[in-house]
């Protein structure tokens, strides 16, 4: 039995361990650094999958207390436990990836004290948190016994109706509220999954599939712990081994099914009822609303649709109304395996997916992502498996039975022993260092990386190789500029002057954008600001008058020679030590004459287009409107562009 | 209420705008001139308003739309976004929590967030409602050389925007985005190339606060009806037992062992909802 779980634990402890690990990187560098969330998808893997999904299938606690408090259906009474606890743990998985989602984790209070009661998710937020303490409570009974602690469990006892319908309450709001989210999304969310009843699909798929993961949950408890609970009696275990879905079951060979699998397969009957309703309703809405379109399109979002649908509704009704699974534990395990997965799908699909195609971005999240998701479902794991241990979860005599068949006894007693154990024994060896030596070495290689890292600017391919002329496309849009790049060397003083564009004007960026030069738009020149020098001059040189500025124009014009910026004085002579410009004896270059972005632009066209003006009968190609047509009420002339070369 | 009206066919994309709002909000200019190229639409958390290209020579002044009925200001759980009856709706960097539900809720996707940043806000235009305080205009339209951008009182703007539809000025088309769309904005388009790509929805589009509102107003109460009708029908199954004495009637009886209705119901048969299951009972 230890041997049993072992494997699985190690497995649970090294994911738990990333996700620990990632969720330090989140921390310390920030979402940008870690997420691949954007502006067009601000709402990844984390918000969806943890916290959407995660609670919508944690549903159990409140549709088995529903069954059986309010219904009083009594057969269902032994998976009252389970499905508290699996709530308990969903729910408080949610919150812990949703701490480290939101950008701000440290005013997580905000919302108890900031309200807005437009907001739907002020009201999740409310009744997830209100529902969280709802299942401590009611998870409270089992702990206080065990730690004999009898008064407050009777207490708990007493309260627990009211405290179960309360919760179901407050649940019915907050997973139609989940669906409610994204109703504000109708122009982004594609048409598949946009509905005005998405509300009522949300609640209603939890439900079903809720109720699904708690049989997932009883079947593999008992493949781990307690086999003839659902198994049936050991005596034959190939049987079990090899029951598969759809093979022929009950030939007379097979001894009777597990005492819990009648209560199992009613569940799972009416989890797939629910599922089916809700298939049906989603069926309608498609057709009436017409989206059904949408899906005929044979897009990647028709297939998706497709799949979901097919695990979420089509596979469990499939496998749990065939009478020949009614004594297959793998058979009804699967149905409740598929509607578990097609309910994350679902959720991924409305919440991440649906919005690809409007966003025009694809988000696949990065292995931080990946690893706080997975880690923080594996440490819920790890405590499920802890209370499942230590606590009198799935049924009541396990006092007894933990002792007979010795399923517990992986007791702590010695450090040296063990250590001893660990180090000794070969497969223990390596799990346990396995453990502890995968999340750390990832926290070692982790690169840092960030999104803020500038791109430099790259030669589009096919340029010439002596670099007379680059062809740049900044924006990747597929046209290029051409940009004199030995024209611009010679002139700003040769292989001296790389520095002055390239590696250190900017940090972080290898090359410099034109419009680091050529800052201004329409102005003759851009770097130069003559009124902040006629000032800052004044200023420094204290200037007397009541309009000093007027006085300090002979600080750069010299006295007897026409002000202009040709003849005055070089910027480099005030500005050679605070510029990242060299100084190059003999070179042309001079700050204050950077050309404008507009002439520099128009000077890699102008000059052509005023040669061909000259010819009869294109006159027109010098006309600013023959470029910029916005400018222009007409229609322009059809251009064949290049026409006379 | 300020607004501001953008005609489209003037506009030549020099982006004098882009830079005025880059030095009123004071953010980075070379980060700026930088994300022009990276992002889709060329607004990002350094450069609140861009011009991008719809069309191939079309350019039209994008940035928040400033919603009369704001599907963020409905979506902020904390309530750190405000419509201010000026116009303006303004962001509250002191109540962020950072859930980035507004972007999400936004129709026109307009909010940026600061990702690189370790502690990150939302960023967006504020129609520079600091200097309409002051009554200045807007930086983008101080700064427009081409008179495409004009800033005043909604309806004055409308007017405006009417009279120069049927003067036939240029070739629009005949509709003013952002006068029904949503539930009207404060920024105003005329054009005469279609808007689709931006994010506009159909002519007339309902408000996306009018879709939510009506269901979030009535959650209290259908909290309570929840909680009353299963009171309601565990009290009828409670009594039917009593009535049939075979039941246990304690509500927490331990395993008892096949409750008198739901035990001869074919599994299954169950249905969900409560109402259902009223009938059920009683039928």
């Amino acid at each position: 039995m230890i041997r049993r779980t072992r494997g699985l634990k190690d497995l649970l402890w090294i994911f738990a361990l990333a996700g620990l690990v990632a969720g330090g990187f989140r921390l310390w560098f920030g979402l940008g650094a870690t997420t691949n969330l954007t502006d067009a998808v601000p709402w990844g893997l984390w918000k969806i999958l943890n916290m959407v999904a995660g609670v919508a299938i944690s549903t159990s606690g409140f549709t088995i207390g529903f069954l059986v408090y309010v219904l009083k259906l009594e057969r269902f009474r032994p998976l009252v436990k389970p499905a508290i606890l699996v709530a308990f743990l969903g729910y408080g998985c949610s919150c812990v990836a949703l701490l480290f989602d939101i950008g701000l984790p440290f005013r997580f209070w905000h919302p108890f004290f900031m309200w807005n009661e437009h907001s739907f998710l002020f009201e999740v937020f409310w009744c997830v948190i209100l529902y969280f303490t709802v299942t401590t409570i009611e998870l409270g009974p089992t702990v206080f016994e065990k730690l004999r602690l009898e008064k407050v469990s009777k207490f708990l006892h007493r309260i627990a109706f009211g405290v179960v319908v309360t919760g179901i309450s407050l649940s019915s709001l907050h997973h139609s509220s989940l669906g409610s989210l994204f109703l504000v999304s109708p122009g982004r969310l594609h048409d598949i999954w946009y509905s005005q009843y998405l509300p009522l699909f949300f609640i209603l798929s939890a439900m079903g599939a809720g109720m699904m993961f708690i049989v997932l949950a009883k079947i593999l408890y008992a493949r781990l712990y307690d086999r003839e609970s659902v198994f049936g009696p050991r005596h034959d275990p190939s049987i079990v081994i090899l029951s598969v879905p759809g093979a022929p079951a009950g030939n007379g060979a097979r001894p009777q099914a597990g005492r819990d699998m009648p209560m199992l397969i009613s569940l799972a009957r009416i989890a797939a009822s629910i599922l089916a309703v809700f298939g049906v309703l989603q069926l309608i809405d498609l057709l009436v609303s017409g989206s059904w379109r949408a899906i005929a399109a044979g897009t990647w979002e028709s297939w998706l649709w497709g799949l979901e649908f097919m695990l979420l509704v089509g596979l469990p009704n499939l496998l749990v109304w065939n009478p020949r699974n009614r004594r297959s534990p793998t058979a009804i395990g699967f149905a409740a395996f598929s509607a578990t997965i097609g309910l994350f799908l679902h959720r991924l699909d409305v919440g991440l997916f649906g919005y690809l195609r409007s966003a025009q971005e694809a988000y696949f999240p990065s292995a931080a992502e990946w690893a706080l998701s997975i880690g923080v479902v594996a440490a819920a794991g790890l405590a499920f498996l802890f209370f499942v241990e230590n606590f009198p979860i799935f049924d009541e005599e396990w006092r007894t039975r933990r002792e007979s068949l010795g399923i517990f006894q992986a007791k702590f007693d010695s450090l040296s022993r063990v250590w001893n154990t660990a180090l000794s024994s070969g497969p223990e060896r390596t799990t346990v260092i396995a453990v502890f030596v995968v999340p750390l070495t990832w926290m070692l290689l982790y690169p840092p990386f960030s999104r803020a890292g500038v791109e430099g600017i790259e030669a589009a391919a096919g340029i010439d190789v002596t670099r007379t002329v680059l062809c740049i496309d900044g924006d990747r849009a597929g046209l290029s500029t051409e940009f004199p790049h030995a024209e611009h060397q010679t002139r700003l003083g040769g292989e001296a002057s790389c520095v002055s564009c390239h590696h250190l004007s900017v940090p972080g960026d290898e090359t410099t954008a034109c419009f680091h030069c050529h800052r201004d738009m329409t102005r003759p020149t851009h770097i130069f600001d003559h009124s902040a020098h006629t000032r800052a001059v004044a200023v420094s040189e204290e200037l007397g008058g009541i309009r000093p500025a007027n006085h300090s124009c002979e600080f750069c014009h010299y006295t007897g020679e026409g002000k202009s910026a040709e003849s005055a004085r070089s910027c480099l002579e005030c500005h050679a030590e605070d510029s990242d410009w060299v100084e190059v004896p003999g070179a042309q270059s001079d700050l204050a004459h950077a050309v404008s972005y507009m002439d520099a632009m128009h000077g890699t066209c102008l000059d052509c287009h005023r040669e061909e003006a000259e010819k009869p009968g294109q006159e027109y190609l010098a006309e600013c409107s023959t470029c910029h047509r916005s400018l222009s009420r007409q229609p322009p002339p059809q251009v064949a562009v290049g026409t006379g070369h | 209420m300020q607004a501001i009206l953008v005609d489209v066919t003037r506009c030549t994309g020099c982006e004098r705008c882009v830079e005025a709002c880059i030095e009123a909000n004071g953010t980075d200019p070379v980060l700026a001139q930088r994300d022009r190229a990276r992002t889709r639409d060329g607004l990002s958390e350094n450069r609140l308003l861009s011009v991008p290209e719809v069309d191939g020579d079309r350019f039209v002044r994008t940035s928040c739309m400033h919603c009369l009925e704001p599907s963020c200001v409905a979506a902020c759980l904390v309530g750190g976004l405000t419509k201010t009856p000026d116009g303006p709706v303004l962001y509250d960097p002191e109540k962020c929590i950072g859930c980035r539900y507004c972007m999400l809720a936004c129709p026109f996707s307009i909010p940026r967030y600061e990702w690189v940043e370790t502690t990150p806000f939302v960023r967006k235009c504020t129609m520079c409602a600091d200097r309409l305080e002051e009554g200045q205009l807007p930086a983008c339209v101080e700064a427009c050389p081409h008179e495409v951008l004009l800033s005043g009182e909604r309806e004055v703007l409308l007017r405006e925007a009417h009279r120069r539809l049927t003067s036939g000025e240029a070739d629009y088309l005949p509709r003013i985005w952002g006068e029904h769309e949503y539930g009207g904005t404060c920024v105003l388009y005329l054009s005469d190339v279609d808007l689709d790509a931006l994010g506009w929805p159909e002519r007339g589009a309902e408000s996306i606060p009018s879709l939510t509102e009506p269901l979030i107003s009535k959650t209290p109460f259908i909290g309570l009806g929840v909680m009353g009708s299963l009171l309601g029908v565990n009290w009828i199954i409670r009594r039917r037992m009593e009535l049939q004495g075979s039941g246990s009637t304690s509500v927490d009886g331990v395993n008892a062992d096949t409750g008198p209705v739901g035990a001869d119901d074919a599994a299954g048969s169950v249905p969900p909802g409560d109402d259902e299951t009223q009938g059920r009972v009683e039928a």
